[in-house]
């Protein structure tokens, strides 16, 4: 894997992370109450963390995948080669 | 490769995401235009700030990892090839990069010189053959032809 895919790789994590924070945000800075009707504000915050998590996830998740696609392939070409 | 394009789109949603975050609190109207920020304001925006630029580094990285592996694959050609002739070195051998630059340094002026060397030869031939029909100057033509030209 290039160097450069593994600082993308963190920029990744830290987009699920805040996220998180996103999702967390109304009810740890108190501007949504808790049994109350929630506020335009965490209705927007509550979607677009959700979103940024999902994104983030599947990003991971699919990169991943492929990644390990790509080692098992590189590594069955070189027990080919090998064999040969 | 394909990883590269997923992480890349990913980073490019997650900066989307962002950039609509600095936006929401204007566009939604929860913040009033002109009045102090709120809690949600605050929140939103130094969010989405952060978000928008590591996002775009994200973005950039992918797209720099997947520019290299198309490189490596031989799909994009690199900017600096080497010589058809000369082979390609591996990316981590750093210890052999100095012969390497002396290698295409070698490459590079080895036509200039073999173009000098068959000029000068040419140059030698043309006068020898200019001298050869006047024989008082037979002596003259091979101390000449002996001062500064290269012979094989």
């Amino acid at each position: 894997m290039a160097p450069q895919a593994r600082i993308g790789l963190i920029t990744t994590v830290i987009a699920f992370f805040a996220g998180i924070w996103l999702f967390l945000a109304p009810f740890i800075v108190e501007y949504q109450k808790v049994g109350q009707d929630w506020i335009d504000a965490t209705k927007n915050d509550l979607w677009t963390g959700g979103a940024l998590i999902a994104i983030s996830a599947l990003t991971l998740i699919l990169f991943a995948a492929f990644a390990l696609h790509d080692a098992v392939r590189a590594a069955e070409r070189k027990s080919a080669e090998t064999e040969e | 490769m394909a990883k590269y394009v997923i992480g890349a789109a990913g980073a490019l949603l997650a900066a989307l995401v962002g950039a609509w975050l600095m936006l929401a609190p204007f566009a939604l109207a929860y913040q009033g235009s002109g009045a102090d920020w709120a809690d949600p304001t605050y929140v939103d925006f130094w969010t989405g700030l952060p978000l928008v630029v590591i996002s775009v580094i994200g973005l950039i990285l992918y797209a720099s990892g997947l520019v290299e592996e198309l490189r490596r694959r031989g799909i994009m050609p690199r900017p600096y090839a080497t010589p058809a002739g000369q082979p390609q070195e591996a990316p981590g051998n750093q210890g052999a990069n100095a012969t390497g630059s002396e290698n295409n340094m070698e490459q590079i002026l080895l036509p200039l010189l073999t173009a000098m060397l068959k000029d000068m030869q040419e140059r030698d031939r043309e006068r020898d053959g200019a001298h050869a029909g006047t024989p008082n100057n037979v002596q003259q033509t091979r101390s000449a032809g002996e001062e500064g030209s290269v012979r094989r």
